[in-house]
């Protein structure tokens, strides 16, 4: 709160940020992704779900839903990959304007899941690169909202070029990680589980 | 018994008399329901007869598929087939079912087409020519529905590998893509469309299959007159799971799951048509408390899928907020499932004898506070989406038919029942305990979109009662079965003597061994009527299972529904049909 003894070099440095501009743009990048309002199938429900008041996926900042590929930043591959419609997932994916990521969210979109079948690709990754995959059959909403973060703060790290005229061409995107790993750890302190018995 | 002279002959006496016994071979079933094979040239006299010269006819088609049946060693004493067409019939005066069959040999079978007598037919003999290869002569546009036109080979069949691991992996070069991308282009003369009226060219728009109009991976190409629809062509199969094949190679057990997935917003109750199938086959009782879970949860289910509904159609007649309100409903509902099944959309909490483990302690309390909690909000319903100007205007004599018009098209549930018919499974033919049940079935008279989400609202409130008199009465006792093919099997047992050990093992390992024979079991799932159709060759997997579901037979409906409507009426028609891509493509 501005106080009425601040010094002009008080308030200067409570309004200025310092930083390289790659940082800033990729600060605003990951602050404002757009997501494109793609189902498949079951997943998109708890897709859905996650937009709505309960899980409100807007407090992160990522509730404009968009119609058109050509308008947002995120493809979340919600569902089951039919091969009737993998030239459909190319397409819109194609259409999508650079910068853009892909969220392949549950199994069927992970790996194939539960349909080793005659009429489903075995994983969106055949067809298009994949930056977060969410596992679940589906996943809740919270586990779809925990993958859009890691997303975001995998946008917030990379670095890409600036201009097409100056600087590396290159885009160094962040690492993976695994949570699976990551929290392995923690999970095994569990020693004393709910009971189904109870509510 | 004896009976009156008077009485209405059976409709197998009546086909004897017409036809003469020699025309028919009769065969018995678990489900006993009347199943006779044709020789295939009186197939269609018969079909013929059944729907209009019986007295009480058997008016709907309410499936037809197909059988490989090259591969099954426990026929017995059933004529040679390599290929059965079945046509199951629907007779709503008798409240009955006529199972006919019908013989096909070779490696392309081939039979005449019964388009002309049900327009509904269309849809299932292209499905069987895609799934089995069966070619039905005369049909009017004989091509694949659910898969790629450019596909090769008849999944159905027992020689095709069912598995996508069993091939070359998927790969997507810029070739193969551009060849499948042409491949859906929509040729309108393929269709038999006109490409104009002769003073102007007719319009082409492509809805879908990525479209949030469509709730789903749906195709609808619209042949437009200025706004004016003259036609729409829904194309389907993007949705096409192989859940019908995924049968054959999962234990009777183990599919359990991948009924959840055929209409995912109705997750557990889709569970309920598969057990009684294979209950029927099996024999085995279900003790009075697993039969009141199992409503209870079905019931939830209904509910949570009504809402969605409800919420979606509001959306798509641009009413944002119901939506949000709704879905605030659904979390309330999942948390009781997951309290109660363990999981959110598709627990698979149904099992064959049973259900999968007893009701938590506590439940009782989450369920009273919902029945008191839902009411209120109903209301609020009512007063936001049903009274609300915009969307009557909008829904209000739009997409209307008549009850015999539904009755031509396969149409049952709530759209059915929008027209007058009060007719549903649960008081007909109760199953899983619903005779135990006091209820109304909500019905309502215009057969328009507006009458559909009236009674999806009104069918909520009846589903209310239903779970409220499942927590006043829920029955004591066991939750599973002591039959030995329930699954899995009791354990407290095992450990008394070897052969109740060895019985566990095998049914744990193996899965259990269903005897030979065939049983359909339907019950009134969220969107009309869902059967599942089980072949047994007394194996641990299923021979054949047909998924009879409601979607499809809707959906082949839209273009009547669609002719002389305007461009935003589509969405109001798809958006009251209540469908599901999957429940559609399976």
């Amino acid at each position: 709160m501005r106080t009425n003894n601040a010094t002009a070099a008080d308030l200067l440095h409570g309004s200025v940020i310092y930083g390289k501009l790659q940082e800033l743009v990729a600060w605003g990048r990951k602050n404002s992704l757009w997501p494109f309002g793609f189902g498949l199938s079951c997943c998109f429900i708890e897709y859905a779900a996650a937009l709505t008041s309960r899980h409100d996926i807007a407090r992160f900042g990522q509730e404009v839903l968009r119609g058109t590929p050509r308008e947002a930043d995120v493809m979340i591959v919600a569902g089951t990959p039919f091969i009737k419609c993998a030239t459909l997932i190319r397409r819109l994916y194609d259409q999508l304007l650079e910068p853009k990521w892909v969220i392949s969210m549950g199994s069927c979109s992970n790996s194939g899941g539960m349909y080793d079948i005659y009429s489903v690709v075995q994983g969106v990754d055949k067809i298009i690169p994949v930056d977060v995959y969410v596992p679940g059959c589906p996943p809740r909403p919270e586990a779809l909202m925990q993958g859009l973060l890691m997303l975001r703060d995998a946008v917030g790290n990379e670095k890409r070029p600036l201009s097409w005229v100056a600087g590396s061409q290159e885009t160094i995107r962040a690492p993976k990680i695994s949570m699976r790993d990551l929290k392995r750890d923690e999970r095994r302190k569990a020693t004393v589980l709910r009971s189904p018995d109870e509510v | 018994m004896e009976q009156a002279p008077s009485r209405m002959p059976t409709i197998r006496e009546a086909l004897f008399v017409r036809f003469g016994a020699s025309a028919f071979t009769v065969q018995e079933t678990r489900d006993h329901i009347t199943t006779l094979w044709v020789a295939p040239d009186v197939l269609r006299d018969v079909l013929r007869f059944a729907k209009n010269v019986v007295q009480q006819p058997f008016s709907m088609l309410y499936d037809l598929t197909a059988i490989d049946e090259r591969a099954n060693t426990r026929r017995n004493s059933l004529p040679p087939s390599d290929f059965t067409v079945v046509y199951h019939l629907l007779s709503f005066d008798r409240n009955e079912d006529l199972r006919l069959k019908v013989a096909l040999a070779g490696e392309r079978p081939s039979v005449g087409t019964i388009t002309g007598l049900w327009p509904s037919a269309d849809w299932y003999e292209r499905e069987a020519w895609d799934l089995f290869g069966i070619d039905f002569a005369g049909h009017p546009n004989l091509r694949r529905i659910l898969l790629p036109t450019t596909w090769q080979g008849h999944p159905l069949r027992k020689d095709y590998a069912a598995r996508a691991t069993e091939r070359e992996p998927f790969s997507l070069p810029d070739d193969k893509w551009m060849a499948e991308e042409e491949a859906l282009r929509f040729k309108p003369e393929e269709w038999g469309l006109k490409t104009g009226s002769g003073e102007e060219d007719y319009l082409f728009l492509n809805l879908g299959p990525q479209h949030l109009g469509t709730h789903g991976l749906l195709r609808v190409i619209l042949q437009l007159d200025g706004e004016e629809v003259v036609n729409a062509v829904p194309d389907i199969g993007f949705h096409h799971r192989g859940a019908e094949k995924m049968a054959e190679r999962q234990s009777w057990h183990t599919y359990i799951p991948y009924t959840d997935r055929i209409d995912y917003l109705g997750g557990a109750m889709n569970n309920l048509a598969y057990v009684l199938a294979v209950e029927k086959l099996a024999g085995i009782d279900v003790p009075d408390r697993a039969k009141v879970a199992r409503v209870m949860i079905a019931e939830l289910f209904r509910i949570e899928s009504h809402l969605i509904f409800f919420g979606t159609m509001a959306q798509d007649m641009g009413s944002l907020s119901p939506l949000f309100y709704t879905f605030n409903d659904r979390e309330r509902i999942f948390g009781i499932i997951e309290a109660i099944c363990g999981g959110r959309m598709h627990p698979s909490w149904y099992r064959l004898g049973g259900i999968a483990h007893d009701l938590p302690r506590g439940w009782d309390g989450l369920v009273r506070d919902f029945l008191h909690y839902l009411p209120p909000r109903l209301k609020d319903y009512d007063q936001i989406v049903m009274r609300n100007a915009v969307f009557k205007k909008r829904t209000q004599g739009i997409g209307q038919y008549s009850t015999a018009e539904a009755i031509e098209w396969g149409v049952t549930g709530p759209g059915l029942r929008a027209t007058g018919l009060a007719w549903d499974f649960r008081k007909k033919r109760p199953y899983s305990g619903y005779e135990m049940f006091e209820f109304d079935v909500p019905t309502a008279t215009r057969g328009d979109c507006y009458d559909r989400a009236v009674v999806h609202l009104a069918e909520m409130r009846q589903s209310l009662r239903i779970i409220e008199q499942c927590v006043e009465h829920m029955p004591a006792g066991p939750y599973k079965s002591d039959h030995p093919l329930a699954v899995p099997p009791r354990k407290d047992r095992t450990l008394q003597d070897i052969e109740t050990l060895i019985t566990h093992f095998l049914s744990v390992s193996w899965g259990p061994v269903i005897p030979p024979g065939e049983a359909q079991a339907s019950i009134e799932a969220t969107k009309g009527n869902n059967g599942y159709y089980l072949i047994s060759d007394g194996g641990a997997l299923a021979y054949r299972c047909r998924i009879r579901t409601p979607s499809f037979a809707h959906m082949q409906m839209l273009p009547r529904l669609c002719r002389g409507a305007m461009v935003s009426d589509v969405l109001a028609i798809l958006g009251s049909m209540d469908y599901v891509l999957a429940d559609i493509d399976r």
